[in-house]
């Protein structure tokens, strides 16, 4: 039985494959090197190799039954191997110059380019959303244009051009090519795993839960990665030669949600776009909180078990699937276990997930109605920025008076920390604003905060104590 | 004018407008890469760099001792070498510069670079360097009526100081640069540059060969800002040595975070005022001191200051006042030119003036602020001494105090102000009057090259540099309606110092000014032959009396007005020429008439004429998190008599927004050594796309063409950067509400939501 080594995916309208021991790219080449690396992709930028600006934006097409789902993505933040089965699209793909795509059309028109060094990555992140069957109004274009910056025209002409490409939207090409593109997509569907062995590196890609575990288990060192949004940096940004990686992102069994029993799960390979989708109805604290999370691109990728796994101090989920005492599962080649997120967490980066182990998914209690959950992110830009103090409280009332309170900060210590002596000065008392501001000066009992680049400590204080009342006050309005 | 849209705007949006990492070179192109500072101040006792030099795929490894010309790249004062020569001065100074096949192999070899290194104190902070009195060059001055005496007619006198912060350019092209040697001593340099010349220069005085070997090419910048007007030279300088060594093309392009650490930034000032006035707010004297935070080297901090100087007064007719300026010298890299050029940060401190006199009066600042509105007819002369002419304030004073309806909103924003604790609103108005020239006269000249090529179509060649701010499109815009022609029959060439040598910078707004008169001159020089060709042709071939002064370019046509019915097609016109030996080929040249500025004095006609401009600004403040959104900005701007409207309507919204991100969310903190925290856009926010005012109306001053300028036209590129000031202030207004304006905040700028949290700390 012969391993598959090779890699393949659309790219022109065109299957391209990758043998990583003949082409000269590493595993860990992005998706951006390698397509700056061909002469007709040079519209895919760098502007920063951190997935911070867009420039470097493209779409990917990915199969979804017997069509093709079209998503944003920063190209500086994938590796290549995890193209495989998709189809990659760059500006160059949509149109040229002497016949552009409606997308650019409109962002010639409306003189969305200045410079111009940003516009193939605007230009494909309305792509992307011209692609959407769902209604697209403003408030949708903002959110998924807050990937991509730009220094020269202050955004309104690309916003009216972004609103008025997805206002008419007609029939283009890919529409025309899709069934063309699907047969190719499947065509290159593997259930084997693909094992890319250099001299340097060893990159596998499992396509089944039970792939993934037992890799999991011969390669205990090896990173794990799913969207990559966080990995890709030590390779982009520290330079670092990563030896082994195994790169989760195509084991479906692990891209699900579903309701049971009050209780919402999602899979680890869930993306965070996905999950701020689903939550919009029933878990508002944590839809609030992802529609601050990175951008567009980023939650595309993004996924929920590797947002935990990595247990960042300043990871925007964790505060508020703790408020909401969300369970994690964890399993490895033999067994399953359930664990409290509240426990998983042991420190700066580090869980008591076992070597052999991996998160599968996340369990969520919807919350009685006589809960009251708010999250809060307090970042210096609202939007494609870490928080500097995020924030989640779930409070239970009775009679007026705090039957129950769960307080969780984020940014405050070196990992997601529980504010006890906060939430111990609260409890049994009247739910007052004297009360509430007794217990804000407990906070600085709970939290020793640090200055760094996004704040001082002083600042960082006033912004916890200021989100406990601003939580209080806006309690009662929802009360 | 009819609307046009960017000459590149089809290329941009399908990716084929080719930037210098695009362009395709042999496979003999190596990569340059810069080894810097980590510490701030420190001698270099001795280096090794044999070891490094060994690793396979490092083709050179070159430092100060391997420069064949001068180590030398400032642009004015020669105080900033190529490479380090014994003091460090900075981090992130360029020790080594180090050629290599990939960044792989360059990153190993400077794991294995030896350094002693003996380090020294720095200066990090401006409030140290004032304490220690570290200056980069004299002190300026300039002086008009007399201050004491001003001071004694004051019924009122406030003291104070305040600060502005710096702000990365946050161009989305990096610095990059790409050499190729040609046969002896040839240079082809592709460089992101706003002074190719000045590139060309650096790089002959750093290979020590003369200019005419050098050759400077730059179709398009990925963005500048004036992040490359000397920024560029200091790429070209380190990659023209790599590629001289190797004798194999080489490109060097930043990474962002070293982009971001090493280049200069805007200056951060620290000011000291005192000034005076009577009883209804009318300023009687000012006395005002600029620290500017120049960074360890001169650069154009010197020009920056005397632009800063040049706008102390802004929009205010005070006839007595003094600036002083200084240049500080600390151990962070040297600060350059960034849009505005000084001007913004001489503004905000008299409008900070004007804010607390408002505040101490009980008024509203816009009363303070029309009562100082230099006057038409009087009260018309500026501190150093020049004439404020054709003053378009009050005109837009009137519109735009109209169109926002700002005396109404600013009564509901008090209302609101009175019933929300939590959220607080704010506006504020901010005039702009901004000098248009450089200050240093000589540099305002411009040349151009027109070649009409046998078919009829033109390449117009110019000294300017596009950086998106659409100066070749104006060009195209110009060079068509110059010669009657249509504008499909123009191209604007990439800029090159071998086609029009000894150009300025574009920069200080000025690129349409200058080079479009350049323009227009070689057009008119061109038509003038082309008149004495057709009047020939048509007595020859009609036999009618027609004379050169008569000839008419229009609509791709060729007459005379006398016999308008005898028309020949213009490229039918131009193979004539050309079979008739005619030469089509002119340069054209351009010098600001009537402007001089005595340094010493303090005194002249520094700027040719001023812009003018006027936002009102409206915000909400969460006072709890200390997020702003911007509700509502309402923009007047005067651009004389606009070329294109869409694109200066472009240039005021992009400048305004940055100019919203250098007063609220642009912070740079920098620890006790000297680095920069800041240094990713991981934690350096410029604004993004929900950022910008939810209701924003820009609107171009009609009606009031400029005399004396291309096609009567004003230069639009910096003057409404200053406009964002009008969220400062909203802002602080509606921190201030936080205790029902009883005190004064001490907001900071940029008013990030830490420092707004920390100033309503503070006040209550």
């Amino acid at each position: 039985m012969s391993e598959l080594k090779t890699i393949s995916f659309v790219l022109d309208g065109e299957i391209t494959e990758i043998d990583f021991n003949k082409s000269g790219y590493s595993p860990t080449t992005t998706l951006l090197q390698y397509l700056r690396s061909l002469p007709d992709h040079k519209g895919v930028k760098e502007g920063c190799g951190e997935g911070d600006c867009g420039a470097c934006t493209v779409v990917m097409g990915e199969l979804r039954q017997d069509k093709i789902e079209y998503r944003a993505y920063d190209s500086c933040l994938i590796f290549l191997p995890s193209v495989h089965g998709k189809q990659v699209i760059t500006a160059e793909n949509l149109g040229n110059s002497g016949n552009m795509h409606p997308v650019q059309q409109a962002m010639y028109d409306f003189d969305g380019s200045q410079c111009g060094f940003c516009t193939p990555g605007f230009v494909m992140s309305i792509f992307a959303l011209y692609k959407q069957e769902y209604e697209v109004d403003k408030e949708e274009i903002n959110d998924a244009l807050t990937g991509n910056l730009c220094r020269c025209t202050g955004y309104k002409p690309i916003l009216d051009a972004a609103e008025f490409a997805c206002k008419n939207k007609e029939d283009d090409h890919f529409c025309e090519c899709e069934a063309g593109i699907v047969k190719m997509l499947k065509s290159v569907r593997r259930d084997k795993t693909i094992s890319i062995i250099t001299d340097r590196q060893k990159y596998y890609i499992p396509f089944s839960k039970a792939e993934a575990l037992r890799l999991r288990k011969d390669f205990p060192q090896a990173v794990l990665l799913t969207g990559s949004t966080d990995v890709a940096l030590r390779v982009t940004k520290k330079h670092e030669l990563i030896p082994e990686i195994i790169d989760l992102s195509q084991v479906n069994e692990y891209n699900y949600t579903k309701t049971e029993n009050n209780i919402i799960s999602f899979g680890s390979n869930f993306s965070m776009e996905d999950v701020r989708r689903q939550s919009k109805e029933t878990l508002l604290a944590l839809y609030e909180m992802l529609g601050v999370f990175g951008s567009r691109q980023i939650r595309n990728r993004a996924s929920l078990g590797g947002n935990i796994g990595s247990a960042s101090p300043i990871g925007d989920s964790l505060p508020v699937l703790m408020a909401y005492d969300a369970e994690v599962e964890l399993e490895n080649h033999k067994e399953k276990r359930t664990v409290k997120l509240r426990d998983f967490i042991t420190g700066y980066r580090t869980t008591i997930c076992a070597a052999d182990e991996l998160i599968s998914g996340v369990n969520i209690s919807l919350p009685g109605k006589d809960r009251i959950v708010k999250s809060y992110k307090i970042s210096k830009r609202k939007d494609l920025d870490i928080s500097t103090v995020s924030a989640c409280f779930s409070l239970k009332l009775n009679d007026g008076k705090v039957e129950d309170i769960a307080i969780f900060y984020g940014g405050m210590a070196a990992w997601t920390k529980r504010a006890s002596k906060t939430e111990a000065a609260l409890k049994g008392k009247e739910w007052s604003r004297v009360n509430v501001e007794v217990a804000m000066k407990q906070l600085e009992e709970d939290y020793k905060p640090i200055a760094d680049a996004r704040s001082g400590e002083k600042a960082r204080n006033i912004m916890a104590a200021n989100l406990l009342l601003k939580f209080w006050s806006e309690s009662r309005r929802s009360a | 004018m009819e609307s046009i849209n960017h000459e590149s705007g089809k290329l941009h949006v399908s990716g084929e407008a080719i930037y210098i990492d695009d362009i395709q070179v042999s496979d003999r192109l190596l990569h340059g890469y810069l080894y810097t500072s980590p510490y701030a101040h420190a001698k270099i006792k001795s280096f090794d760099l044999e070891a490094a030099k060994a690793v396979k795929g490092v083709h050179a490894i070159l430092s100060y001792k391997d420069i064949p010309g001068h180590n030398q790249m400032g642009p004015v004062f020669h105080d900033e070498p190529v490479m380090v020569e014994g003091l460090v001065q900075c981090i992130g100074q360029t020790i080594f510069v180090i050629a290599a096949e990939n960044q792989e192999a360059a990153d190993e070899a400077k794991k294995l670079i030896k350094i002693d290194f003996e380090i020294l104190e720095p200066i990090i902070t401006l409030e140290d360097a004032i304490a220690k009195n570290s200056l980069l060059q004299p002190e300026r001055k300039i002086e008009t009526g007399d201050i004491e005496d001003g001071f004694k007619k004051s019924s009122h006198i406030i003291e104070g100081e305040f600060a502005t912060g710096g702000q990365e350019h946050w161009y989305l092209e990096t610095q990059i640069c790409l050499c190729i040697p040609g046969e002896g001593k040839e240079m082809k340099v592709y460089s992101s540059t706003q002074h190719p010349s000045e590139t060309q220069s650096i790089v002959a005085e750093v290979l020590g060969t003369g200019k005419h070997e050098i050759e400077v090419e730059c179709r398009r910048m990925g963005g500048a800002f004036g992040g490359k007007e000397t920024s560029g030279n200091h790429v070209a300088a380190w990659t023209s040595l790599l590629a001289v060594k190797t004798g194999r093309p080489v490109k060097m392009r930043l990474f962002r975070d070293e982009d971001q650490k090493i280049t200069g930034k805007r200056h951060p000032y620290h000011f000291k005022y005192k000034a005076g006035f009577d009883a209804n707010g009318k300023i009687i004297a000012a006395d005002i001191q600029h620290f500017a935070n120049g960074g360890y080297a001169t650069d154009l901090s010197m020009a920056i200051l005397e632009r800063g100087m040049l706008h102390a007064e802004n929009a205010y007719y005070i006839s007595n006042m003094r600036i002083v300026a200084k240049a500080m010298k600390t151990n962070l890299p040297s600060n350059v030119a960034f849009r505005g050029f000084g001007a913004p940060q001489g503004i905000v401190c008299i409008e900070h003036i004007i804010d607390r006199i408002a505040g101490i009066l009980h008024k509203d600042p816009v009363e303070i602020k029309t009562m100082n509105f230099y006057g038409i007819e009087s009260n018309n002369v500026a501190p150093y001494g020049a004439k404020i002419e054709n003053n378009r304030l009050h005109v837009i004073f009137n519109r735009l105090m109209q169109s926002s309806d700002y005396i109404s909103r600013r009564v509901a924003i008090d209302d609101f102000n009175k019933e929300n604790e939590f959220f607080k609103k704010g506006i504020a108005l901010t005039p702009v009057k901004f000098g248009i020239s450089f200050t240093t006269a000589f540099l305002n000249q411009a040349g151009a090259l027109i070649n009409i090529y046998s078919d009829g179509t033109i390449l117009v060649n110019h000294g300017g540099t596009e950086m998106g701010q659409g100066l070749y499109t104006k060009i195209r815009k110009i060079a068509a309606a110059e010669f009657g022609v249509s504008l499909k029959k123009i191209k604007v060439n990439a800029t090159n110092t071998s086609k029009v040598p000894n150009t300025s910078a574009t920069a200080a707004s000025s690129g349409t000014d200058l080079n479009g008169m350049a323009v227009k001159d070689g057009i008119d020089k061109l038509k003038k032959r082309l008149a004495y060709f057709a009047a020939e042709q048509i007595i020859s071939d009609y036999q009618k009396p027609a004379k050169p002064e008569n000839i008419i370019f229009e609509n791709d046509l060729v007459f005379d007005s006398e016999f308008p019915d005898l028309k020949y097609n213009f490229d039918e016109l131009i193979s004539k020429a050309y079979v008739s030996q005619v030469s089509l080929s002119a340069t054209g040249f351009y010098k600001t008439p009537d402007i001089h500025f005595d340094r010493a004095a303090g005194k002249g006609k520094p700027f040719h004429y001023y812009a003018f401009g006027m936002a009102v600004t409206e915000v909400l403040l969460d006072v709890l998190t200390g997020r702003v959104k911007i509700l509502r900005t309402d923009i007047l701007h005067d651009v004389g008599e606009s070329i294109i409207p869409n694109i200066d309507k472009g240039q005021v919204e992009g400048a305004f927004v940055q100019g919203l991100g250098w007063v609220t969310g642009e912070d740079m903190k920098y620890d006790k050594n000297g680095n920069l925290l800041n240094h990713s856009p991981d934690t350096y926010k410029i604004p993004s796309i929900q950022d910008i005012p939810q209701d924003f109306r820009v609107e171009l001053l009609q009606g009031y063409p400029n005399p004396g300028t291309i096609r009567r036209s004003k230069a639009v590129g910096e003057p409404p950067f200053v406009l964002a000031l009008s969220a400062w202030f909203a802002i602080k207004y509606a921190v201030s509400a936080v205790v029902n304006h009883s005190k004064e905040p001490k907001l900071a700028l940029p008013a990030t939501n830490e420092n707004i949290l920390l100033a309503i700390a503070e006040m209550k």
